[in-house]
C-alpha cells in the first residue's frame, strides 16, 4: 500500500509519465525486505509482487529501429566529488578527495576494488622505482603497500628497486578497509555509463545496476574508468586506441613440481611468476593488438584466451614433472591495456621524458616499468580536457602520447594520477570552482600534505 | 745520395742552435692552439680536426686511398706544397707532438744519452703506406705525429675512461723514444717528416733533369737510386698491405656510423681519437684486439650506457681521413651501423612479462610488437628498413647481465 502511495506521489509531484513501476521504489522496499525476512525465520520471504504494469519505459521497437524513451531517473546521491571506478586510480582518488575533506561517492563496475590490480590478476606491481631504485610512488598508494606489508602473505619482494608482487585478496580487503576508515561512500556492482551534463559541464554521472539506473550528482567528477567512459560520454575529446588485450590466470602446485622427473629439461612455457601464496603463480598474457572497446571482440577473446588457457595447463601437466601443476582461475576481468585517452591540456611525452622537462603544475611523478630510466613529471593538464568542464581524467586514459602510455597505465603510475585527481577535485569543489581553474599550489600543497612525491 | 736533403741539417737549427725567438713563440703558440682545438669542451666540436688535417701524409694518402676529397683535404696539400719551398717547414714551424718530443729529447740529452744513428725508417714508411694506399689500404697512417698527438686528448679529456688512455699511448712511446734517443723519432721515424724530406729530393732530382735536359747531358746510369728505392718501397706496400688485409679477424666489430668497409677502415684510420672525443654520448671505444692486429686501437661502439644519437653526426666530420664518411644529420637514419638481434629466451616477452622499453625508445619507430597465435605471446618485430642499428634499444633493454637485444655487426654472418 505505501508502495503505491509512494509511486503516485512522485508521478503527481514530477508530473511525468513513462516512469517504470520500479523506479522510487527503492527505499522502502529494502525497508520491507528486511522486516519480512526477518519475521517470516526461512531464508527467503517475497519482497514485493509485481503484476502487470502499465506505465513503462522500456526500450521500444519503431519502424525497425529500437527507441529508448526519454525517462527521469532517480537521484541516489548527492555529493562533492564523485569517482567512477574502483581501480587503483579511482580509489586512491577517493581516499585522497575525502582526505581533503570532501564528500566523496564511488562507484565500481564489479564487486570488489582494485580493478585490474586484483580482478585483473596483474599481480606484480612496477612502475613505482625509477634509475638507481628511487622511489617516485608515494603518498596514498604507498601507504597502500604498506599496510599490506602489515599483512601476513599480501606482498612479496618489498626491497629498495624491486618490484612487489601483490596478493589479490589481501588488495581487496585493505582497500575495503581504508574506504570504510575514510568514510567514503561506496555503490558496487555499478557501471558507470553516462555523464549528466548541463551545457559542456559534468554534473554527475549515471550508471546502470541491479536496482536500475540511477544517478549521482556531484560538483565534480573524476574518471577513473580506465576506458574513459565518462569523459568519452560528456563529449570530451579523445583518441581510441587499439592495444593488446589478454587475460591473466593463476596456477597452483608448482611447488610439488618434480625436479627428479624433469630431467634437466627446458621449463615449460607460461609458468609465470611467482606470487606470495606458496605453489601459486600468476600467469601474464599479452594477447593480440585489438580494439578494447568492442564487445564482439571482448567476448573472442574472453573465449579463444581460455580454451590457450586451459588447453596450455594440459600440455604442462604432460611435461615430466609438472603432472600436478593445475589451473586455480582465469582473472574475472580481461586485461585491456589501453582504450580511450584524453584529449587534454597537456599531453604527457617521451621528448619530455629525455629532456627532463620540468612543468609548474607538477602532480605528481610517474616512475618506469623496470627502473631503467629518470623519472618523469605528470603536470595536471594531462589530467584535465580541453572541453567538458567539471570532470578531470585520472589512471591510464590520461593525455599520453601513446609511447609513454605503458608507463602511464602501470599501478603505481595510476595511484599518482589518481592521487592528483582526488584532490584537485576536492579543492574545485570547495572552492567552488572549475577543475581548470583549480589553484594548482593549493592542490600541491595538499598533495604533499598527503606524502605524495612531486618531484 | 749526395742530393737527398739531410733532415738534421734543417732540424738542426732548432735541435742545436738557438732557435730564433720568433720560431719559438710560434711553435708553442701551435701547439696551445692545437691543444684547445683537440680540447672537446669547445662549443665548436669539430675543431680537431683542423689541427689533424694539416698532415700532408694523411691528407694525400687517404685522398689517394678514399678516392674521395674531403673539404679539409686542401690544407695538408697546402703545407705539402710549402714544404717544397721551405725543407721541413712544418716540423720547423708548426709541429705540436715535435714542440714536445724536442723537449723530451733535451732532458735526455741533459741525461747524457746518445742521438741515434741507425737506420731512416721514415722515407719507407711513407713509401709502404702509398703502396697500401694505392690499393686503398694505407695501413702505417697511424705513424702521423699529428694523430699521435690528437690521441693524448683521449686520455685526458676521457680520464675516467680507462680505455681511452690506450689511445694516449703513441704519445708516449715517441717521448720514452725521444727521451732515450734524442731525436730519433723526428729525424728517423716520422713519416711526415720523411714526407716533406722524400718531396724536397724529388724536386732537386727533377730539378736536375731538367739541367740535364738543358745541357745535354745524359743520365748516368738506367734508373736513379732514389727512383728505384720509391718503387721499391711502394712494391713491398701493396705487398704488405695486401698481407695485412688478408689477416683473419676474429670478431666484426660495430664502427660508427659513415665507417667504410671494413677492411679499409681499419687501414684507413689514422688513430687520431678525433670521432671518440666528438662523441656526446660518449659510446666510442679503442679496439683492444677484437677486431685482430689490424684494428688494433680503431674505435668500435658500445651500447652499455648509450646509443648513437639519432640528431647527431658529429664523428663522420672530425674524420681526418674518411675513414667515416662525412654525412648530413638528415642521412643518419640511413647509416646503417649494425642489426638487433633478439635473444627471446632472455625477452621479457618471451617470458609473459609486459615489456615495451625498446619500441618506446626506439628513435625510428622501427619496433613494433607482434601477437603470435603460435606462441600465444607477443615478439618484438623489427622494420629493416627502419632501423640503423643506433642501439637505442640495446641500451633501454632491461635484461640483467644480458641484454635480450643487441647490435650485432650488419655484415656480420
Amino acid at each position: 500500500m505505501s508502495d503505491r502511495m509512494n509511486r503516485r506521489q512522485w508521478m503527481q509531484m514530477l508530473g511525468l509519465s513513462g516512469l517504470t513501476a520500479s523506479v522510487g521504489a527503492l527505499g522502502t522496499r529494502a525497508t520491507r525486505a528486511q522486516g519480512v525476512g526477518e519475521s517470516s525465520g526461512f531464508q527467503s520471504s517475497v519482497i514485493t509482487t509485481h503484476k502487470v504494469q502499465t506505465e513503462r519505459a522500456n526500450a521500444r521497437l519503431v519502424d525497425g529501429k529500437v527507441i529508448q524513451p526519454q525517462r527521469e531517473l532517480p537521484i541516489l546521491d548527492t555529493t562533492d566529488v564523485l569517482v567512477v571506478g574502483g581501480g587503483p586510480a579511482g580509489v586512491v582518488a577517493a581516499l585522497a578527495a575525502r582526505r581533503a575533506g570532501a564528500r566523496v561517492t564511488l562507484v565500481e563496475r564489479y564487486g570488489h576494488f582494485g580493478g585490474l590490480w586484483t580482478g585483473g590478476l596483474v599481480l606484480l606491481v612496477i612502475g613505482h622505482i625509477v634509475k638507481g631504485g628511487k622511489q617516485v610512488c608515494q603518498g596514498i598508494g604507498e601507504e597502500i603497500m604498506r599496510r599490506l606489508d602489515k599483512l601476513d602473505g599480501a606482498i612479496m619482494d618489498r626491497r629498495p628497486g624491486v618490484n612487489p608482487t601483490v596478493d589479490a585478496e589481501a588488495v581487496k580487503y585493505v582497500m575495503v578497509e581504508m574506504i570504510e576508515e575514510a568514510g567514503v561512500r561506496v555503490f558496487l556492482h555499478s557501471w558507470g555509463v553516462d555523464a549528466i551534463v548541463e551545457g559542456n559541464a559534468v554534473q554527475g554521472a549515471v550508471f546502470e545496476s541491479k536496482s536500475g539506473r540511477r544517478a549521482i550528482l556531484a560538483k565534480v567528477t573524476v574518471d577513473a574508468t580506465g576506458d574513459g567512459d565518462i569523459f568519452a560520454a560528456a563529449g570530451a575529446e579523445f583518441e581510441h586506441r587499439s592495444h593488446n588485450v589478454g587475460l591473466v590466470s593463476r596456477i597452483g602446485n608448482l611447488d610439488r613440481v618434480d625436479a627428479s622427473k624433469t630431467g634437466g629439461a627446458p621449463k615449460p612455457k607460461h609458468l609465470g611468476s611467482r606470487t606470495p601464496v606458496p605453489g601459486v603463480n600468476w600467469v601474464n598474457l599479452h594477447g593480440p593488438e585489438v580494439d578494447g572497446l568492442d564487445v564482439a571482440t571482448l567476448t573472442r577473446l574472453e573465449m579463444s584466451h581460455r580454451k590457450f588457457i586451459w588447453q596450455n595447463i594440459q600440455k604442462m601437466r604432460q611435461t615430466p614433472g609438472y603432472e600436478k601443476v593445475y589451473l586455480m582461475e582465469t582473472a574475472p576481468q580481461l586485461g585491456v591495456r589501453i582504450t580511450r585517452v584524453l584529449h587534454g591540456l597537456h599531453r604527457i611525452a617521451l621528448a619530455d621524458l629525455k629532456a627532463g622537462t620540468k612543468f609548474p603544475d607538477v602532480v605528481g611523478v610517474g616512475g618506469s616499468e623496470n627502473g631503467g630510466h629518470g623519472e618523469w613529471p605528470i603536470p595536471y593538464g594531462s589530467l584535465v580536457p580541453v572541453r567538458a568542464e567539471n570532470v578531470l581524467a585520472a589512471g591510464r586514459c590520461i593525455d599520453v602520447e601513446i609511447r609513454m602510455a605503458d608507463l602511464v597505465r602501470l599501478i603505481p603510475n595510476c595511484f599518482v594520477t589518481g592521487h592528483a585527481a582526488g584532490v584537485a577535485a576536492a579543492v574545485a569543489a570547495q572552492d567552488g570552482c572549475r577543475p581548470r581553474d583549480v589553484e594548482v599550489a593549493k592542490v600541491q600543497r595538499i598533495l604533499r600534505q598527503q606524502e605524495a612525491y612531486l618531484g | 745520395m749526395s742530393r737527398a736533403p739531410r733532415p738534421e741539417a734543417a732540424l738542426g737549427k732548432q735541435t742545436q742552435g738557438t732557435p730564433g725567438r720568433w720560431r719559438r713563440l710560434v711553435r708553442v703558440a701551435c701547439l696551445m692552439a692545437a691543444g684547445i682545438a683537440l680540447w672537446p669542451a669547445l662549443p665548436a666540436w669539430d675543431t680537431a680536426l683542423y689541427v689533424t688535417a694539416l698532415s700532408p701524409f694523411v691528407a694525400a694518402f687517404s685522398l689517394l686511398a678514399a678516392r674521395a676529397w674531403p673539404a679539409t683535404a686542401g690544407l695538408g696539400l697546402a703545407i705539402g706544397l710549402a714544404t717544397l719551398v721551405r725543407h721541413r717547414l712544418f716540423c720547423r714551424w708548426l709541429c705540436p707532438l715535435g714542440v714536445c718530443l724536442e723537449a723530451a729529447g733535451g732532458v735526455g740529452r741533459r741525461l747524457g744519452r746518445p742521438p741515434w744513428h741507425g737506420l731512416r725508417v721514415g722515407p719507407w714508411i711513407v713509401l709502404l703506406t702509398a703502396g697500401g694506399a694505392l690499393l686503398g689500404y694505407p695501413f702505417l697512417l697511424w705513424l702521423d705525429p699529428l694523430a699521435i698527438f690528437a690521441g693524448l686528448f683521449d686520455a685526458l679529456a676521457r680520464a675516467r675512461e680507462p680505455l681511452a688512455w690506450f689511445g694516449a699511448l703513441g704519445f708516449a712511446g715517441t717521448m720514452v723514444l725521444s727521451l732515450l734517443w734524442p731525436g730519433l723519432w723526428c729525424v728517423r721515424l716520422c713519416p711526415l717528416g720523411a714526407l716533406q724530406d722524400l718531396l724536397m729530393q724529388a724536386r732537386r732530382f727533377l730539378r736536375s733533369r731538367a739541367v740535364w735536359k738543358t745541357s745535354g747531358a745524359a743520365p748516368r746510369d738506367g734508373v736513379p737510386q732514389p727512383v728505384r728505392r720509391a718503387l721499391l718501397g711502394v712494391a713491398a706496400g701493396t705487398i704488405l698491405a695486401e698481407t695485412t688485409r688478408a689477416i683473419p679477424r676474429p670478431a666484426h666489430p660495430l664502427r660508427p656510423p659513415g665507417a667504410r668497409a671494413e677492411p679499409q677502415f681499419t687501414g684507413l684510420c689514422t688513430r687520431c681519437g678525433n670521432c671518440l672525443r666528438a662523441c656526446p654520448s660518449r659510446i666510442i671505444r679503442l679496439d683492444l684486439g677484437s677486431s685482430g692486429l689490424a684494428g688494433l686501437l680503431t674505435p668500435t661502439l658500445s651500447f652499455e650506457r648509450d646509443y648513437c644519437r639519432e640528431d647527431c653526426v658529429r664523428c663522420t666530420h672530425v674524420c681526418p681521413s674518411r675513414a667515416l664518411a662525412p654525412m648530413p644529420p638528415e642521412g643518419k637514419p640511413q647509416a646503417r651501423i649494425g642489426r638487433p638481434q633478439v635473444d627471446m629466451s632472455l625477452c621479457l616477452l618471451g617470458n609473459d612479462r609486459d615489456c615495451a622499453a625498446c619500441a618506446r625508445w626506439c628513435p625510428y619507430g622501427a619496433i613494433r610488437y607482434v601477437f603470435s597465435e603460435q606462441e600465444y605471446t607477443l615478439r618484438p618485430q623489427i622494420d629493416p628498413d627502419c632501423c640503423n642499428g643506433c642501439g637505442a634499444c640495446q641500451v633501454a633493454c632491461p635484461t640483467r647481465p644480458r641484454k635480450a637485444i643487441v647490435i650485432r655487426a650488419a655484415d656480420h654472418g
